[in-house]
């Protein structure tokens, strides 16, 4: 499922969250998407999933153009989409388990498959003993993890991940985004991801797209591996 | 998640709005099935006058043994007679004091004077009925007043539409308010879950996947309101059924076949559907817009 930005720009009133923004992400890349706050970042993730509509220019995803895009091609293209949202996105009244078995219903999962696949899910990302727990009662980091469930269980051809690290101590940081490049390589699952976290960022040796006000300020396929900090990752 | 899982999580998590439609609904649907029961037995009394012709016709006083027979003869002399029974002032009288007896007020002032002797006319075929009508409507001279089957079938007939009607009428506004009201409640559920359904159409999910627990729970209010609202009103009837019917003798008003009540059911069931379907239907077009 390869992603193009063919001149977008999105403007909310006054305010122009991106501007001309033209790139490319092919299937199997694991993307970073860095800046500062109020860059563009979330905004760009928003566009990719259509939750928002560009002001002008052109998204083509899976070589469908959001412009002449039926209702049914957009489902289809969500249900290969697994997002982790950055304010989570979680129903409030639904346990973890429960959260993840309606993303499944939803990609028409078979129902009698449903309860493993959460096992598994729930297992890799570490939330065992959180089962049958409501979102109320998680802490950030168990939320940020129930997000994740949620979008492995559908085993996506993208994920998008904002601010993923965002509410997670430095060791489940570390677990998360070896999780996520674990995915990209064994299943060639196209991750695209924000963060702030520059020891991450530059620990994967991986394409950056920065932007600054709206605009790419530098696309950095990084060709070597810079060095960072191990002290915070996991063994 | 099944649909019927993610609807009943839906009823769960706001009961008292969900009793609140059921109620709604049984009421309105214990009026049409009562209404119903109440349309059927009337139907039977119709066609029990329908098919059992017969005629009165009241002498004229002071009429001579001579004429009566005569008139007597001219009546035996249609074809289709069954049979004609005379009813003579004093018989009348005494038919009038068994009919009366616990009331003497009533027969103390009444002699046989001024009761008018009678024929009662039966015949097989119906028609024959309105020829004998008009030909001795023209014997004013023996004939005082003719009580004829077909005006009692249309002033019962009146009284059946009138009630009909008012059923009628009362079920289109109950339904109606039953409409308006499991519309808004099913409208505060969506608003309630917009969240959910925002999460759920960013997963992917089509319009059709997050209406359909709100249209199902519209399913579920009809049918349940027609259970409660079928119940009653079947209990109802078969409770008071051996005195209704003891009142209404020889005809079954209220009939003892289950398969009628279940009849009544089906129908019921059907309209709520229709009922809590549409009032879905229309809150879901409404509010899930996203």
């Amino acid at each position: 499922m390869d992603i193009t930005f063919d001149h977008v720009s999105k403007n909310f009133s006054l305010i122009s969250a991106l501007k001309d923004i033209s790139f490319e992400v092919k299937q199997g890349e694991f993307v970073f998407i860095v800046g500062s706050s109020g860059a563009g970042k979330s905004t760009l993730l928003k566009l990719i999933l259509h939750q928002i509509k560009p002001s002008s220019g052109n998204i083509i995803i899976d070589q469908v153009n959001y412009r002449q895009a039926k209702k049914w091609q957009i489902e289809k293209i969500r249900k290969n989409i697994g997002v982790i949202f950055q304010d989570f996105q979680l129903i409030a009244d639904k346990s973890v388990e429960e959260n993840i078995a309606l993303a499944l219903d939803i990609i028409n999962y078979p129902h009698a498959e449903i309860s493993a696949k959460i096992d598994e899910v729930i297992k890799k990302v570490n939330l065992n003993n959180r089962r049958f727990l409501f979102p109320s009662q998680l802490s950030g980091g168990e939320l940020q993890r129930t997000a994740l469930a949620r979008a492995l269980a559908i085993n996506p051809q993208v994920i998008l991940a904002d601010e993923p690290t965002g509410n997670l101590d430095p060791y489940n940081s570390w677990n998360l985004v070896k999780l996520l490049k674990d995915i990209n390589e064994q299943n060639h699952t196209t991750i695209v991801m924000t963060s702030h976290n520059n020891d991450i960022v530059s620990s994967l040796n991986k394409r950056i797209i920065s932007l600054e006000n709206g605009e790419i300020k530098t696309v950095n396929p990084i060709k070597t591996k810079v060095k960072h900090s191990k002290k915070n990752e996991p063994a | 998640m099944s649909l019927l899982k993610h609807t009943w999580h839906h009823l769960r998590r706001s009961p008292f709005q969900s009793s609140i439609a059921i109620l709604i609904m049984s009421q309105m649907l214990f009026i049409v099935s009562g209404f119903s029961i109440i349309s059927s037995g009337l139907s039977k009394i119709l066609k029990y006058f329908e098919t059992k012709p017969e005629i009165t016709i009241f002498l004229k006083d002071g009429l001579d043994k001579a004429t009566v027979e005569n008139f007597q003869k001219e009546l035996a002399a249609y074809p289709s007679i069954k049979e004609i029974k005379y009813l003579s002032k004093e018989k009348a009288l005494s038919l009038y004091k068994e009919q009366n007896k616990d009331n003497p007020l009533l027969t103390e002032m009444v002699t046989a004077s001024i009761l008018p002797a009678s024929f009662e006319v039966s015949v097989s075929d119906p028609k024959i009925l309105e020829q004998i009508s008009q030909n001795i409507s023209t014997k004013t001279n023996i004939v005082d007043e003719i009580i004829y089957q077909k005006d009692m079938i249309n002033s019962l007939l009146r009284w059946t539409n009138l009630i009909r009607q008012a059923g009628f009428i009362l079920t289109v506004l109950i339904a109606l308010t039953a409409f308006l009201i499991t519309s808004i409640i099913i409208g505060m559920k969506v608003t309630n879950r917009k969240d959910e359904i925002k999460v759920s159409r960013l997963l992917g999910a089509s319009k059709f996947y997050v209406q359909r627990p709100f249209l199902l729970e519209g399913v579920i209010y009809g049918c349940l309101g027609s259970l409660i609202g079928t119940i009653f009103s079947s209990g109802l009837a078969i409770y008071f059924r051996s005195q209704i019917n003891t009142f209404f003798q020889p005809i079954v008003f209220l009939p003892y076949e289950p398969t009628f009540y279940l009849t009544i059911f089906a129908i019921t069931t059907a309209i709520g559907i229709v009922i809590g379907y549409g009032a879905s239907l229309v809150s879901v077009k409404r509010y899930i817009k996203f």
